[in-house]
């Protein structure tokens, strides 16, 4: 599979261009390519061919001189990313650097950022659940924001042909706030999460406690290996058996004979014909020469992630677009939401002294929303829901440094897994509000002289009464399952942890209010594309990648055949 | 511990597996208790004796290596030496001149030199007034954090250095680097030790 051709500038005009090759861009490269498309994809970094660009892969401790440790002018590139307490030397170099790549927050907001081919599909979360009409009428029902111009019926057979390709695990259960996925054969819970969830069934009406879904293989797929249960996945997984652009969509891809993929092309425009009333191409900026380049194509697919897409959009500036191309409600920009994230209880599980697992299984447990559902208990306090994940597991050796005690019989006790300990942690609804926005600093320019972001976002009243229901929850189920030493948290972190940057190019039914159509079409440029996290209308409760793959699936199948209907 | 002990103890703690090169090791650190034996790289040779004294009290050699044993006092300093920035070396240095600054005021001398009851009376107050970790969901801690000051902090360094030493990680805690599957239950008598991955 390796080899991918990066000999772009050989041709200057393709059929289609892909900016950025993260979840969304590998999902809108594959569908271009197999339906034909000559495509180029445009990418900020460098290359990671699958396997081979995976240093540290098998790494243990003692392999790594510093033993994962980083060095202070590793930690130096990643003044703001290093918050997020992800980044470790066997993952640094899938993380951007922060001095090259500034950003300004006028209010707290934390950006994490991957600079390569793969982009946060080799680093994230990997949860992986379908949304419903609950998500989709949300913003009709109460009002808050505009209507989303779909409805679950427009993804759905979209949600099961890009999961039938991707590998979702899964148990499914038939919950209508949380419609089952094509699945693979579900993880297991260990012996303490099935007791919990036991008691919460049984305490809780409506409630329910589920193995995560997660785009990791259970069974071999397509030339795919199945999990090995190591949980090195944020270094690359050697079997491919999670899901990554590198693994999966990119190889399809370059199978067709139809990719070409560019390394450190910084896209610093979407270029705007004025005559023609579309879009001719994109101009690029070498990150190694500065060299200016204009490829040219009939279509573009801008994927460089929520907020770097919104980025690309104002600084494509033109007479018709003077504000930004698809600015012409003034929303561009704007109805940034996230995940809240750290906010939840955890205690000590007893009566299972005798019993342990096999395994690092990648994964944990889901609660889904139970919350203001159609038919369930409604709440004054606040609109929308949240929903939990969380997982249980025995103490290792690093509890020691908290025990009141030192010496020999110390050191051998802990060569014994210690008590189970079991958590969970929600993530609320965030509403989209106009006011919280990103706009162009020209003030703060990057390594090659671009204009970047202020970042202007903070929770508001909603999120924070959902995060405290969240909080009590929390505690309440974890006192009725029969924890001891329970300690409930709320970190307060500032938005961008949760990592699920929505909105600021929303979808809508009017191009006065909205900066896509329904088929994530820019208004007034037609064949410009927008399908990352930037399209995003409302920021439901549930993870968002899925729904990405599933809206740029669906997209990209409408610009095939728009393109061969000679509308684009 | 006597050269004939310390041969009987090894042969019991690795049994067959236990390699020529770890033997002479830990003979070696028998012999030497009142002077490094190792090069540092960072550390003088009193901080290096400071540290090396703290890893050999906090996790002495049992039926199972100690932390000398495992280098973990080489690792500390190397770790200092390369993972530190600037401010974070002074700042270590200084907490090791404090600690046995303090040593002194109350025992008289620095600690690598105290007797095994000044020293259990010294961990026994570091414990007794060293706030303690936040527990961590995911990389970063939950719940208010106040500073856990030098002693916690070096005790959890400690505890890094030793339990991820290849010695440990592969030959006393259970090591199986691609389970290959994932069991959720399962009596804790068929594994024996905690996992060390």
């Amino acid at each position: 599979m390796a080899n991918f051709n990066i000999d772009a500038d050989k041709n200057l005009t393709y059929d289609a261009i892909v900016i950025g090759s993260g979840i969304s861009g590998g999902w809108a490269a594959k569908e271009l390519c197999e339906a034909g498309l000559k495509t180029l994809v445009l990418e900020r970094g460098r290359i990671v061919e699958h396997v081979v660009d995976y240093p540290t892969m098998t790494l243990d401790p003692w392999e790594h001189e510093l033993r994962g440790g980083l060095t202070p002018e590793q930690k130096a590139k990643h003044p703001k990313g290093g918050r997020s307490g992800f980044i470790g030397a066997m993952n640094e170099h899938f993380h951007a650097n922060d001095l090259e790549n500034p950003y300004t927050e006028v209010k707290p907001f934390l950006w994490v950022r991957a600079h390569q081919m793969g982009g946060r599909s080799l680093l994230w979360g990997k949860q992986t659940y379908r949304w419903s009409d609950l998500d989709f009428e949300a913003n009709a029902k109460d009002g808050h924001g505009v209507d989303w111009p779909i409805r679950y019926k427009d993804l759905e057979s979209w949600y099961t042909h890009v999961e039938k390709f991707a590998g979702i695990s899964g148990e499914a259960l038939g919950l209508p706030q949380l419609p089952d996925s094509h699945f693979l054969p579900p993880m297991e819970l260990n012996c303490v999460e099935k007791h919990v969830k036991e008691r919460i069934e049984k305490d809780f009406k409506g409630r329910n406690m589920i193995i995560g879904r997660v785009a990791h293989l259970t069974e071999p797929l397509n030339g795919r290996g199945k999990c090995q249960y190591r949980n090195r996945c944020d270094r690359g997984c050697p079997y491919g058996a999670y899901f990554s652009s590198n693994a999966v969509t990119l190889p399809a891809a370059h199978a067709t004979g139809n990719l070409t993929i560019r390394p450190f092309s910084i896209v610093q425009s979407v270029v705007y014909d004025e005559k023609k009333g579309k879009a001719s191409g994109v101009r690029i900026i070498d990150a190694e020469t500065s060299e200016e380049i204009v490829y040219t194509a009939k279509i573009v697919f801008v994927n460089a992630s929520t907020l770097s897409t919104t980025q690309i959009l104002l600084n494509s500036t033109s007479n018709r677009f003077p504000n930004g191309m698809g600015n012409d409600s003034g929303e561009l920009g704007h109805n940034l939401m996230d995940h809240t994230y750290r906010v939840g209880a955890m205690g000590t599980v007893d009566g299972f002294e005798d019993q342990y697992y096999k395994g690092r299984r990648p994964n944990g447990i889901y609660i889904p929303r139970y919350v203001n559902l159609k038919d369930g208990p409604q709440s004054d306090n606040f609109v929308r829901g949240f929903g939990f994940q969380g997982g249980g597991g025995r103490a290792g050796w690093g509890a020691g440094s908290n025990q009141e005690d030192f010496g020999g019989n110390f050191k051998d006790g802990l060569m014994k897994p210690g008590p189970w300990e079991f958590f969970i942690t929600g993530f609320s609804e965030c509403l989209p509000y106009h006011e919280n926005q990103v706009y162009l600093n020209k003030e703060v320019l990057d390594k090659w002289g671009q204009p970047t972001l202020s970042i202007d976002a903070e929770w508001k009243a909603n999120e924070l009464a959902l995060n405290d229901q969240a909080r009590k929850d929390a505690k309440e189920m974890l006192e009725r399952a029969g924890l001891k030493d329970i300690m409930e948290f709320d970190n307060k972190h500032e938005m961008g942890f949760g990592i699920h940057e929505m909105g600021t190019a929303r979808m809508g039914r009017d191009p006065k209010t909205s900066v896509l159509n329904g088929t994530n079409q820019v208004h007034g440029c037609a064949n410009v594309f927008v399908t990352d996290g930037a399209c995003m209308t409302s920021s439901s409760c549930v993870n968002p990648s899925l729904t990405y793959m599933a809206l740029t699936a669906r997209a990209a199948n409408h610009a095939v055949s728009e393109l061969k209907k000679m509308n684009l | 511990m006597n050269r004939r002990d310390a041969l009987k103890k090894t042969a019991l703690a690795f049994g067959a597996a236990a390699g020529t090169p770890t033997l002479l090791s830990l003979l070696q650190a028998c012999a030497q208790t009142d002077r490094v034996t190792w090069t540092p790289q960072f550390l003088n040779e009193d901080q290096a004796r400071f540290i090396s004294a703290f890893v050999d009290f906090l996790l002495p050699k049992t039926e199972t290596p100690g932390g000398l044993d495992v280098k973990a006092d080489v690792f500390i300093d190397l770790m200092y030496s390369k993972t530190y920035d600037e401010a974070a070396q002074k700042q270590v240095v200084a907490d090791i001149e404090k600690f046995n600054a303090d040593c002194k005021a109350k025992f008289g001398k620095v600690f690598a030199e105290l007797s095994q009851e000044d020293k259990t009376a010294c961990f026994k107050d570091q414990e007794a007034n060293s706030p303690k970790f936040a527990p961590k969901v995911w990389g970063t801690g939950v719940g208010p954090q106040e500073p856990v000051g030098f002693y916690r902090s070096l005790k959890s360094t400690v505890l890094w250095a030793y339990f991820s030493s290849e010695e440990i990680g592969k030959n006393v805690l259970s090591y199986d680097p691609i389970p290959g599957e994932f069991r959720g239950c399962m009596p804790l008598s068929e594994v024996g030790n905690t996992w060390s991955l």
